[in-house]
């Protein structure tokens, strides 16, 4: 079951006051000044004129309800105790396209009215700023700016974003470290078995004494050739080295895989948390995910191939991530663009699940999409003939 | 602005303004009408779009403000990116007048509870497509009779479905001369700024 949310959430919306039968605002008493306890808001009853009110003009200052001839029918100051706060309360207030109370106690006065929150800015009988008021508004806006720069760590996409190029770096750093760890190791303690013992090379070397402890640790029989002391020092760091980044890689990928369970669950299940994290990032955040069309998603993390496809070189069937998965990899050749279109089809509904409020998929659905990854395998058993 | 050369001239200071940093400076060195014109008058009020970490939008403070901002000017000055607006934040609080707004340079809605009123000078700096409908929105939006609206374009935001630079260009371009707007000067930046032009336009009489 998936729930679309239809607002836009990176544009000012604000919804239009229905259209009503205009009438003809009539204030009871004419060029009065009354005080309203309930809001502490001045307002001032400008002389009644014959117009319909058509506009709301309000800026941080003061809202206004205008005729069509631009005549003042009604205004209302924000006469509140000004601090540099409470204004940048007001500021984002508007910025996210809420009416301030002013506005909408005008907007009550004359439902008729449209506020036009571009207006005050070309009214040509909108009050100058008073002496302090561009003091006032500068603190306002510094305390907005850090308010929004300090709220960017509290998006999910700009951590995720952080964790996920960490791990990347590391991840490849680590690999060169730990085959020079191998190597290096290797060319003394010549006995060992570099590919079936090579994830216990690096922990013995950090471990050891001497090249003869790490020898033993391993096994086998200590080398012809010791390194010189310092020289041993140098290999045994490099190796703590190697353990170190191995632990940190595996807390970074710890750290990815909670958040990405619980933010793009649907996704995660399907795909495994750490591809579903690494495709989120690549589309620059869970709703641009969410908004792709499979066929982009398909084709992430494949840059070079679209570049070169646009240049008139055959499509790419999948980007990085979609090949990691199993499904794609481990099936053959000729059939893996059918599976890497299906589940990126399958992709695209999860991410739009997760970020649309849907319920997230559970094993049965995931059990599901495997199955019809293997009927699609089955159907074509054989590569297709050459012609 | 970081490893910027400055000379002390008696109680005036001088920033040196790189052409190849800055557009706006660019754009001093290559138009063919008189430089000043492309600025904003000091005490006016100004609009950036895409003020990034604040660079020009300090040289731009400098004219229009000066330092305690003695000569009354706005700068308002928009940006999207958080780390960004970090460094603009941080630059704001020693320039008075200089106004730092977190948001879409795309909506008008965003800008227009900062500004004082219609801007008599506006720069757009953005890496997005459709570069020329956003700056004829808002231009037409916040521009004032008289004022000076200067859009750098960049031919690589723009989609590639739209041909090569030279048609990218000629198509923002087109949809300026359209629009309400009249383009004034064309201003190649090659040499300095590549793959950049920047459109000098006005408020038209249609």
């Amino acid at each position: 079951m998936i729930e679309t949310r239809t607002q836009d959430k990176t544009c000012f919306h604000e919804p239009l006051p229905l259209k009503r039968e205009p009438c003809i605002a009539v204030p009871t008493d004419s060029s009065t000044i009354r005080l309203f306890q309930r809001d502490s808001f001045r307002t001032v009853q400008a002389e009644m004129r014959s117009g319909w009110a058509v506009k709301i003009h309000y800026d941080w200052r003061l809202s206004r309800v205008l005729d069509e001839d631009g005549n003042v029918l009604d205004v209302i100051l924000w006469d509140a105790r000004r601090t540099p706060s409470t204004l940048a309360e007001r500021l984002s207030m508007i910025q996210a396209g809420r009416l301030l109370p002013e506005t909408r106690t005008l907007l009550e006065r004359f439902p008729e009215a449209t506020p036009d929150p571009l207006g005050a800015m070309s009214d040509p009988n909108w009050p100058e700023p008073e002496e302090g008021e561009a003091n006032l508004l500068q603190e306002a806006t510094t305390i907005l700016a850090k308010r929004g720069v300090a709220d960017a760590a509290g998006n999910i996409d700009r951590r995720l974003d952080m964790l996920v190029s960490a791990t990347a770096e590391l991840r490849s750093a680590w690999t060169t470290n730990e085959a020079r760890c191998v190597e290096w190791a290797g060319l003394f303690i010549t006995e060992a078995d570099l590919d079936n013992q090579r994830t216990k090379i690096p922990l013995a070397i950090a471990d050891a004494p001497n090249i003869d402890g790490a020898a033993t640790a391993l096994g086998v029989a200590p080398p012809a050739h010791a390194p010189t002391e310092i020289e041993w020092a140098a290999l045994k760091s490099h190796a703590s080295g190697v353990v170190t980044s191995s632990q940190r890689l595996q807390e970074h990928e710890d750290a990815i895989r909670e958040i990405a369970s619980d933010y793009i669950p649907s996704l995660s299940a399907l795909m495994g948390p750490l591809g579903a994290a690494k495709l989120v990032v690549l589309a620059g955040g869970r709703e641009r995910l969410a908004r792709m069309p499979s066929g982009s998603l398909q084709v992430l993390g494949a840059h070079a191939a679209m570049a070169a496809h646009r240049r008139g070189a055959p499509p790419p069937k999948h980007g990085a991530i979609l090949f990691s998965m199993p499904q794609v990899s481990h099936s053959p050749r000729w059939v893996r663009g059918k599976i890497a279109r299906f589940l990126a089809g399958k992709a695209s509904i999860a991410v739009r699940v997760d970020h649309f409020d849907g319920v997230p998929w559970d094993q049965e659905q995931i059990d599901g999409i495997n199955g019809e990854v293997e009927a699609i395998k089955a159907k074509f058993p054989k590569p297709p003939k050459r012609g | 602005m970081r490893g910027e050369r400055r000379k002390r001239d008696g109680r005036i200071e001088w920033r040196r303004w790189d052409p190849t940093k800055s557009k706006v400076a660019a754009a001093l060195q290559r138009t063919k009408g008189g430089p000043s014109e492309l600025l904003p008058q000091t005490g006016s009020t100004c609009l950036y779009l895409g003020a990034s970490s604040g660079g020009t939008v300090s040289h731009i403070h400098d004219i229009v403000c000066g330092a305690g901002n003695h000569h009354g000017g706005q700068v308002v000055a928009v940006e999207i990116s958080p780390r960004m607006m970090r460094d603009l934040a941080a630059l704001a609080e020693g320039r008075n007048g200089l106004v730092p707004v977190l948001g879409d340079a795309r909506c008008p809605e965003m800008v227009a509870p900062f500004i004082r009123g219609r801007a008599d000078w506006i720069h757009q700096d953005l890496s997005i497509a459709d570069q020329a409908e956003t700056f004829v929105r808002m231009a037409v939006a916040f521009l004032a009779p008289g004022g000076v609206g200067l859009l750098s374009l960049k031919a690589a935001s723009e989609r590639a479905s739209d041909g090569d630079d030279d048609s990218r260009f000629a198509k923002a371009e087109r949809i300026l001369g359209e629009s309400e707007l009249e383009v004034v000067e064309r201003i190649d930046l090659a040499g300095l700024e590549e793959q950049h032009v920047v459109f000098r336009c006005a408020l038209g009489a249609l």
